[in-house]
């Protein structure tokens, strides 16, 4: 018994989904920073701009996201393309009938700062599928990798997360 | 702030530590977005089969870097962080994380420290497994 489809397999390495953001408010990355480091203040990095200016300026946190709530592309009156994480169906391909996804790991690369003002361009892959035998019975499990770029074609962050299905 | 010519292969960084609270959680659900039933709402959470409420696999990957930034200072570039999460944190339970440093090298005008990572709850339950990289300016 496999999960894994020859069709599944001819997805692998092709874009699922683009998102491009809306301009990072500086607003933003203070009240990310302000709910990670809660209850105790995040470093003046992350929101006073003339101390941040010693280090070219206010940064988000690595781990910022600049696509939550809502995009420049898609818009919010755009269909959603899941309610999941992922579905392969995205590219015309049949989705795996699993009964639980569970995000089991999480890999970020990180390249160029995202500041105020930028804008981030995102691209969704499926970049690996790989099963195992485990508690609930043979795992799917799903690579979905993210690469985000900014306005000047700059690296910012691959993240690649690992979803098991059972 | 850390000396990056201080650091040694073995040296363990600063442990970072949260409560495993809605209060946290729903302080970053309102910036992610993030708001599925099983991260605030007991009866979701055991109907999906667990015993309570958990936190959310993005925000403890944020716990790493907040605990990785606190440690090396504002200066530093946090290259690269990893987690492999083998159990929930949930509601109630507090979370501590750390780290160790074993590697070190000087690439580019920068040292760089490779870090493994980990995270436990209060009851000794290991929550997650990790690595990092972090560049500190020379």
């Amino acid at each position: 018994m496999t999960w894994i489809t020859d069709e599944m397999r001819g997805i692998v390495g092709k874009v699922m989904r683009e998102a491009i953001s809306h301009p990072i408010a500086l607003s933003d990355i203070r009240k990310w920073a302000m709910a990670v480091y809660w209850p105790e203040p995040p470093p003046r990095q992350y929101w006073d701009e003339d101390y941040a200016a010693q280090f070219g300026g206010i940064a988000a946190p690595e781990d910022f996201n600049p696509f939550a709530w809502t995009a420049a592309m898609p818009t919010p009156d755009d269909p959603p393309v899941s309610m999941s994480a992922f579905r392969e169906s995205e590219l015309g391909v049949a989705t795996p009938d699993y009964k639980a996804i569970l995000l089991t790991e999480i890999r970020a690369r990180h390249g160029a700062p995202m500041r105020p003002g930028d804008v981030i361009r995102c691209i969704w892959k499926i970049t690996d599928y790989m099963e195992r035998e485990g508690r609930m019975g043979l795992m799917l499990y799903t690579t979905l990798s993210q690469e985000f770029t900014n306005q000047r074609g700059e690296w910012v962050r691959t993240l690649d997360s690992v979803f098991a299905r059972y | 702030m850390t000396d990056p010519g201080a650091i040694a292969v073995g040296d363990e960084i600063p442990a970072f530590s949260r409560e495993g609270t809605v209060h946290h959680w729903n302080r970053f659900a309102a910036v992610n977005d993030e708001f599925a039933g099983h991260h605030w709402d007991d009866d979701v959470a055991r109907h999906e089969g667990f015993p309570a409420p958990f936190a959310m696999a993005p925000l403890l990957h944020a716990y790493l870097h907040a605990m990785l930034r606190h440690w090396a200072g504002p200066s530093a570039r946090i290259a690269a962080v990893a987690i492999r999460l083998r159990g929930p944190l949930f509601k109630g339970r507090r979370m501590t994380s750390g780290g160790r440093v074993t590697a070190l090298r000087a690439e580019a005008g920068e040292t760089i420290a490779d870090l493994e990572l980990w995270m436990d709850d209060d009851t000794g339950a290991r929550l997650s497994t990790g690595t990092a990289t972090v560049a500190f300016p020379v």
